[in-house]
């Protein structure tokens, strides 16, 4: 008898688990990233994992920049203007609620920035746009704000696309654990060790969209999101290796927005020299590692910045390869009494993207057969980052390190300060006259921005040679085929779900 | 008994405080997690000012005594990365590990004593062959490759089972069915040589010449005394699950505190990792003493000396 009782228990206990899974609600989807969340706060969604989740989907940004062609768009801004060199006001949208019940007006945005700005909690929005500027928010009437900035921002209204706004009733002394935006969905739950759920926001100020609700989980093998999506356990894996894109029905490749490259001790002998730097660049053959060692699809980079941010210069070409060239360009070098037979070490950094090693062992072999004494080491991440940031080691032998830049932020001050003005923590440049360019393009405004920056990467590229450019990348994400979305530039660092619509 | 585990506990924190120091000091030779945690753009001086407000630049026994001051108080500190108690995010892993390395182990020890003894009971028979074989077969695939081909075949091809992650009770069949085909291999091993050993022994002589039933002689005389070995090496697999299944956990999106480990090692959070180390350490010491009780309870000789 009790047999019979507990076999009957089992079959109606299978039954009912097998008929859970699985078949996910119709407007329901299911996103599957490579890491899980260590942090939810709003001020921090410029870090990418953190904003894939909540920008745009749970809090939104005051302008909006067009992953396609850097321009900036209204969002919660409806339109701006600058008052003057340091003032840019700011017309905010009217009628907008956040999920508690809060009024979107000129007080919540004055809030969140001097949330951000102030030093009670720690914020990575901060700490990548704001360092070092300060920014006085006047309230000029409920729906208008005067922002003005010390130094001086000419591109504010790009910089207000990279800020979230949440909730004024998010607290001040620490990092909030339950997010509050204005955003079409609204924070559901969060199982640290689990899933992020976001449910639908009925009465979000723009267009309802056709995603219901969304559920984040996060695998950290590529083969494992691939196979999520193929089992229709998941309906978007936004990144997955190369190797596991092998079904064209489903997987997509885009351009990622990031840029590989070797970065060059330009301060140690020999490379010192830029005919030596220049040597190094004719010795990559890089149409050669396209298709191989790098995916179909990447394209030899000749600006640390993709074609879509401002700034970018079309008419640079990349170092061609010429063995010839470089051997002539050592030879000179030499003669001058460069010590070119340095060993010169190459670093590279493990699974920044996917075959890193690979690639760094075919640049190494390039090198020695171009007659560069060169070797090879791999390191961890934690290890890079010491190697990667100021101050660097006095006695840092000469090094070519490898590493990759995103900018998906619309506009190349964020790299080329960074990157090569002398006082950029990632720089390796110590040049006044371009340390003096990079400023005044920082400072200027349209058409003319976009020359000088397009001036400072011709002169990067053709004179300076910190660096060498490999690629503008490619990423691959699954899409199941029942959702209509197509990844862009700026699937690596959001992903609006308002962008999803259903097929049938 | 009581003397006996008051003396095990006390050796135990010792070790555990030694343990504890060596730690904080280890992970802190890597370097500290500025750089690490900041964004690569992050200015010289925010980098300047997240040391200030973690304290990474006072000097390092300046930090060692807050440290101490902050465990005595049985505070182990904060993430840098969740920003919340490092224990808590301990504690919130180290169950499910738990529950794995139990599940796991329980039906390893069934499965190898079970057919470990019917093996040895005919040395060099078919099923001892073929017990043998698929054992060691089992025992040499890496795990990695058994975890994704199981996912491929159980889960995308045939739909019987979910990938990965957790929720029903069919979300542990993938995560365990892989993490039992190591320790079952090496266990049954044990268990057939204990028995072939056992069996052979005197006293499994006289049992049968006073007619003592077979399955009596197998699971009763030879089985208690085979068990010691057993015992010892299934307590060294267990603290290895304990310890983590860092590719399980990593593959099937498992919650649990191998991974959290790594990546925490990684990432140089440095409150995570002694939490976690800790929390390890003093189940891994529970586990040793039931270990030795379960000696001493089938060994009177333990017992009594």
């Amino acid at each position: 008898m009790r047999s019979y009782a507990s076999a009957a228990a089992l079959s109606v206990l299978a039954a009912a688990l097998l008929a859970a899974p699985a078949g996910a609600q119709d407007r329901a989807v299911t996103i599957v990233l490579p890491e899980g969340l260590d942090i939810v706060d709003p001020c921090h969604v410029s870090r990418s994992n953190i904003g894939r989740v909540l920008k745009q989907n749970v809090v939104e940004t005051l302008t909006e920049i067009d992953p396609e062609d850097g321009s900036i768009t209204p969002r919660l801004a409806t339109g701006w203007e600058q008052l003057d060199d340091d003032t840019w006001r700011f017309q905010l949208r009217e009628g907008v609620k956040f999920h508690d019940g809060a009024d979107f007006n000129a007080e919540a945005v004055k809030f969140n920035i001097e949330r951000m700005l102030g030093d009670a909690i720690y914020c990575e929005d901060k700490a990548k746009f704001f360092a070092g500027t300060d920014l006085e928010v006047e309230v000029t009437d409920d729906h208008t704000i005067d922002v003005t900035a010390t130094p001086p921002q000419p591109i504010l209204p790009t910089l207000f696309g990279t800020i979230a706004i949440g909730s004024p009733n998010l607290p001040t002394d620490e990092l909030t654990r339950e997010p509050v935006g204005t955003g079409p969905y609204v924070f559901a739950e969060w199982r640290p060790d689990r899933d992020i759920v976001l449910e639908r926001f009925e009465d979000y100020w723009g267009e309802p969209p056709a995603v219901e609700q969304a559920t984040y989980v996060w695998r950290e093998e590529s083969a494992v999101r691939a196979a999520m999506v193929a089992a229709g356990e998941a309906d978007i894996s936004p990144t997955i290796a190369a190797q596991d894109a092998t079904d064209p029905e489903m997987d997509f490749s885009y351009f990622n927005s990031e840029t590989s490259r070797l970065r060059i001790s330009m301060d140690v002998p020999p490379l010192d020299d830029v005919r030596v730097r220049k040597a190094v660049n004719h010795l990559i053959d890089r149409e050669a590692m396209i298709g191989t060692i790098f995916p179909e699809g990447v394209v030899p980079a000749a600006n640390l910045v993709v074609p879509s941010i401002n700034g970018h210069n079309p008419d640079i070409e990349p170092y061609s390869y010429d063995p010839a060239k470089a051997k002539e360009l050592l030879d000179a070098a030499r003669a001058d009494g460069v010590p070119v037979d340095e060993e010169i070490r190459l670093i590279g950094r493990l699974e920044v993207y996917p075959n890193a090693t690979e690639s760094m062992e075919a640049i190494l072999a390039m090198l020695l057969e171009g007659g560069i004494n060169a070797s090879l080491e791999m390191v961890e991440v934690a290890q890079w980052t010491d190697l990667a940031t100021k101050p660097y080691a006095e006695d840092r032998p000469p090094t070519l390190l490898q590493s990759m830049h995103d900018n998906n932020n619309g506009d190349a001050v964020f790299t080329v300060y960074y990157k090569y003005h002398s006082e950029g923590a990632q720089s390796d440049t110590d040049d006044p006259e371009l340390d003096r360019k990079i400023i005044e393009a920082g400072a200027a405004t349209g058409e003319e921005r976009t020359k000088m920056f397009q001036e400072i990467f011709r002169i990067v590229h053709d004179d300076v040679v910190p660096q060498v450019l490999l690629y503008h990348m490619v990423g691959f994400s699954r899409v199941h085929p029942r959702l209509d979305f197509t990844p862009t530039l700026a699937t690596n660092s959001e992903l609006q779900l308002s962008q999803i619509s259903f097929k049938e | 008994m009581g003397n006996f585990i008051g003396k095990r506990s006390l050796s135990s924190a010792i070790a555990l405080a030694g343990l504890v120091i060596l730690v904080f000091f280890l992970a802190r030779l890597t370097g500290d997690p500025t750089n690490l945690y900041l964004p690569l753009d992050a200015s010289l001086e925010a980098r300047a000012d997240f040391r200030e407000r973690h304290g990474f630049a006072d000097p390092l026994i300046e930090q060692f005594g807050r440290f101490v001051v902050d465990v005595l108080h049985l505070d182990f500190g904060e993430s840098i990365r969740k920003a919340r108690p490092a224990l808590e995010v301990v504690l919130e892993a180290f169950p499910w590990t738990l529950r794995l390395a139990a599940l796991t182990m329980a039906i390893v020890l069934v499965l190898a004593i079970l057919i470990g003894s019917i093996a040895a009971y005919r040395p060099g028979g078919v099923f001892d062959r073929l017990s043998s074989i698929i054992s060691l077969a089992g025992a040499s695939a890496p795990d990695f490759w058994v975890a994704i081909v199981g996912i491929l075949v159980l889960s995308v091809s045939l739909g019987w089972l979910p990938t990965s992650g957790v929720g029903t009770p069919w979300h542990w069949v993938l995560p365990v069915g892989v993490l039992i085909i190591r320790p079952f291999g090496l266990i049954l091993q044990v268990v057939r040589g204990a028995m072939i050993t056992a069996l052979s022994s005197a006293y499994v002589k006289t049992a049968r010449a006073k007619g003592v039933r077979q399955r009596a002689i197998i699971f009763v005389h030879a089985l208690r005394n085979a068990m010691l070995p057993v015992i010892t090496v299934a307590g060294d697999q267990a603290a290895g699950i304990l310890n983590g299944a860092v590719v399980v956990e990593t593959i099937f999106g498992f919650p649990g505190i191998g991974k959290l480990m790594i990546d925490s090692i990684l990432q140089r959070d440095f409150a995570v990792i002694q939490a976690a180390i800790l929390v390890t350490a003093i189940a891994i010491f529970l586990m040793n003493l039931l270990i030795d009780i379960a000696y001493a309870m089938l060994d009177p000789r333990i017992r009594h000396g």
